[in-house]
């Protein structure tokens, strides 16, 4: 037994060894004197192409490594020009021309010219990825025009009154190192998925995919930084688990982080050393009811569920951190209007919509589906599920996967009756809004009530096309109160957007119409 | 512990034979072929468990070219990823070009990252095998260990705190051993790191086993080496308990029936110290079933780690797998599910061979 000993105590050895080595008191990160930010999320970011593919992870990357034409700055969200330093639109709203900054530069030294701009809407349209679907109705490659080095013109192939709230997702990239990178004509895809070819604020250093993105400042950055404390670069660590999250921020190993459930964000909002913001956000929760097929192809049985729910609820199962929808559209958007046909719990109305509908005692049962371990959703099925019990309704409840969430949302036969859906708008216009209320979202997660009015549908397309704001508002007006007539969504509430923060951290500028987890990076600053 | 080149002694019987034949020479030829038909066989086994993956990613509801193209991508956006990848052809064909790239070693591209697959899996495969092995290897030392002394020390205190141990070992499940583990020696005393396979700021080694504790070691870089090892201990030792506890439990069984056999008593009578009596004759005996036992566990713990990755933030093969399956992303799953399966042939071959080694009765004709 001599060896086995020998062994154990060498075991016990190294242990101790490296408890004692890995044990380090944390504050921020420090590399060459500059102070480095670490970030933990819980989402990869495999692909941050430009053209490719957008989601919060990959755009909180993009949004660092690149510039684009206009950026979002504030809430409520404010376009501000950054490549751009003025612009025009035509009276008729079909020709758009941008001057650019003189100063810009991509990170290896190259000026960012209006042949890159042309270069780079070029390239995401022809990839037809990403985001161009926000443009590819209305542009086209012989629209674009670059009049000289530092003007370029768009030329709408139709009137849109948005074309301008879209442009701050259509990142800027350069054209010589991508088109170097090109193999077998892919555009440069293969390579641009994990690498830097923009003008932004920081620059690519450490790519470890599954681990960890590590960025550094761009010291001389042609805008310049707003604050000389400004971080010296960032780590975006993957933590997978919220718990494991929550507990590397109160260890110190992060600096900032999200994604943590409600609970958790008022648990580590009470360490004095972190700090926790909370800011309504413009995601929308609501469930989706299928009103093409079953007992809620009847609009009689939608009004009656929507007055079943218990709204404020909600409001509890974020421990407060949400306000009710009041509006299709969410508060604080362009075109916003608190609708005065909004749903309330109110059982009486509900039995009379109930028996509207040739049910007055009930007798049948209902679908809901969520997406499978979202705590929240879940707790609201059971409210749901209680409320319509009191009707002699019953509620299957049915987690799922994701992918077979979209799946059975893509059709009208296996679209469910009930389907909790959030939805985070991606600019500030009310047509992004509108447009799930279209016969265009058909097919998409977030069209699974296959709502069906043409008078709305023509309303949205004419809004759309409506250069003059005042205009436009009036139809979304009328386009609000008509989709809450028609209810083909029990319009839920808009939960907070949270995120924690070592007290060190300074900075943060918090705007709706970024998605769920991202932050905007630049304005950031560590200051003890 | 185990000698190679003396053949084991079975007991009175096999010590009346004179001199033995070593054990190369005694499985030479047998062995050979064996091993021949066994990876012959692989490749059968290979190539039904790629049918049944690629059946069963197919049939499954979801559309990843809708999935790949984002939330509001138009049906002419979906159809661009969907041609891209050759979504749009019959399933036969589909599968046939799968199978023409595996021969050539080409796992596809992921219709969600567009990264090669191969790409991945040689980032991500190393990590989960070093947990793996590094587990193994701790399941094994502490479950023969704790088997032994429990069997040995039979019904005194040791045998009873080991067991409570073992028992419990078996029951846990492994995500919560982890996250309480975490939260005491990571969150509450700082002693180990929550997660993860270095510190954020250090800089992995020059990758050239990708083995971080080999690499560390190889490039000299002992702040490395202690740092990826202080972060390997927490997961490591989550992933070996049930196996650990598995290992000791068939230990000790196994020990105690053959302890109570009559050759025992024989080498007893004649003098052998009870040191050496453990050691050659009665653990070699036990061994047997508890290496089945921990050729199983190995396989069983290449897909276990997912749920410890997930826990400890591992970079590995099963957070990887989980990743991509949530976006119904077929070809890290199936090529994921290939590299396991393979490795739990390997495994089991090993364990055969094994078998051959400790048990000289065992032939491969």
């Amino acid at each position: 037994m001599k060896r086995v000993r020998g062994s154990t105590i060498w075991a016990f050895a190294v242990i101790i060894l490296c408890v004692i080595i890995a044990a380090p008191a944390h504050s921020y990160e420090k590399r060459d004197g500059k102070k480095i930010l670490i970030f933990g999320g819980r989402q990869p970011a495999p692909n941050i192409d430009p053209s490719q593919y957008y989601d919060w992870s990959a755009r909180m990357l993009q949004q660092s490594l690149y510039d684009a034409l206009l950026k979002y700055v504030g809430n409520p969200p404010k376009v501000v020009p950054w490549l751009a330093k003025s612009w025009k639109k035509s009276k008729d709203g079909m020709v758009w021309t941008f001057e650019l900054v003189r100063n810009a530069k991509f990170h290896n030294g190259d000026p960012v010219t209006a042949q890159a701009v042309k270069w780079s809407f070029e390239r995401t349209l022809a990839l037809k990825k990403g985001p161009a679907w926000m443009l590819m109705e209305f542009l086209d490659k012989e629209g674009i025009r670059a009049v000289d080095d530092y003007t370029i013109e768009f030329r709408l192939k139709r009137p849109y009154a948005a074309f301008e709230m879209a442009l701050p997702w259509w990142y800027i990239m350069n054209p010589k190192v991508v088109m170097a990178n090109e193999k077998d004509k892919d555009f440069g895809q293969g390579w641009l998925k994990d690498h830097d070819a923009g003008s932004g604020p920081f620059r690519m250093k450490r790519w470890e995919h599954g681990v960890l993105y590590e960025v550094e400042a761009v010291e001389d950055y042609w805008r310049g930084w707003e604050n000389p404390k400004h971080i010296g670069g960032f780590i975006y660590r993957i933590i997978r688990e919220s718990s494991s999250l929550k507990m590397a921020l109160e260890k110190g190993e992060l600096d900032a982080l999200e994604g943590l459930n409600s609970d958790d964000f008022d648990l580590v909002a009470k360490n004095p050393k972190v700090y926790v913001t909370n800011d309504p956000g413009w995601t929308t929760f609501g469930l989706k009811m299928n009103c093409q097929k079953g007992y809620t192809k009847d609009i009689n049985i939608r009004k009656a569920v929507c007055y079943a729910f218990d709204y404020p609820s909600m409001i509890k199962i974020y421990n407060g951190n949400a306000i009710l929808e009041d509006s299709p559209f969410p508060k604080g958007m362009k075109g916003y209007l608190p609708v005065s046909n909004v749903y309330r719990q109110d059982m009486k109305k509900a039995k009379e919509y109930l028996a509207k509908a040739g049910y007055p005692n009930g007798g049948f049962e209902l679908e809901y589906v969520y997406v499978q371990a979202l705590e929240e959703e879940r707790q609201i099925g059971l409210v749901l599920l209680d409320n319509l019990s009191k009707l002699n309704i019953k509620l299957k409840i049915v987690p799922l996967v994701w992918p077979n969430m979209v799946a059975r949302a893509s059709k009208v036969e296996t679209s469910p009756d009930l389907m909790a859906v959030f939805t985070t708008p991606i600019m500030d216009d009310p047509d992004v809004v509108a447009s799930q209320y279209h016969k265009v979202s058909w097919g998409k997660y977030y069209g699974s009530h296959f709502y069906q009015n043409e008078k709305v549908w023509d309303l949205i397309d004419k809004a759309r096309f409506t250069v003059d704001w005042p205009e436009r508002q009036k139809l979304y007006e009328q386009i609000q109160v008509q989709i809450m007539e028609d209810a083909p969504e029990l319009f839920g509430m808009l939960f907070n957007r949270r995120w924690a923060f070592r007290s060190h951290v300074k900075g943060f500028v918090f705007s709706p119409v970024r998605f769920t987890g991202e932050i905007d990076m630049y304005p950031l600053y560590i200051d003890d | 512990m185990i000698e190679v080149d003396r053949p084991p002694r079975e007991g009175p019987d096999s010590c009346r034979e004179a001199a033995p034949p070593s054990f190369f020479q005694r499985k030479k030829k047998g062995m050979k072929r064996f091993i021949i038909k066994r990876f012959l066989l692989m490749g059968v086994t290979l190539l039904g468990l790629t049918i049944v993956v690629f059946i069963v990613s197919r049939v499954a509801p979801g559309d990843p070219a809708r999935l790949a193209a984002g939330p509001d991508a138009t049906e002419e956006m979906v159809q661009v990823i969907s041609k891209e990848f050759g979504l749009d052809q019959p399933l036969v064909i589909q599968y046939g070009k799968y199978i023409r790239g595996l021969v050539q070693g080409n796992f596809g591209r992921s219709i969600r990252t567009r990264h090669e697959v191969w790409d991945d899996i040689k980032t991500f495969l190393p990590a989960t095998i070093e947990l793996v092995l590094i587990s193994i290897c701790l399941a094994t030392f502490l479950g023969i260990l704790f088997g032994v002394l429990s069997a040995v020390y039979r019904d005194t205190w040791i045998d009873h705190i080991l067991r409570f141990f073992t028992v419990t070992g078996v029951a846990v499940p492994m995500f919560w051993l982890g996250i309480m583990l975490q939260l005491l020696l990571a969150a509450k005393f700082h002693f180990l790191p929550i997660g993860g396979r270095l510190d954020t700021i250090v800089t992995p080694p020059e990758a050239i086993t990708r083995f971080f504790l080999i690499d560390s070691l190889v490039t000299g870089n002992g702040k490395v080496f202690f740092n990826a090892l202080a972060h390997i201990l927490l997961p490591a030792v989550v992933l070996s308990f049930p196996a650990l506890a598995s290992i000791a439990r068939i230990n000790r069984a196994e020990m105690l029936e053959v302890l109570h056999r009559d050759f025992i008593l024989n080498e007893k009578a004649q003098g052998i110290s009870k040191g050496l009596i453990i050691r050659k004759y009665a653990l070699k005996n036990a061994l047997i079933p508890t290496l089945t036992m921990i050729g199983l566990r190995y396989g069983w713990m290449l897909g276990g780690t997912i749920v410890v990755e997930m826990v400890f933030d591992w970079p590995g093969i099963g957070n990887y797998a989980v990743a991509a399956a949530v976006y119904s992303d077929f070809q890290p799953v199936m090529a994921v599910t290939v590299v396991l399966g393979l490795n739990f042939m390997i495994a089991n071959l090993l364990v055969d061979l094994g078998y051959g080694y400790l048990d000289p009765r065992v032939r491969y004709e």
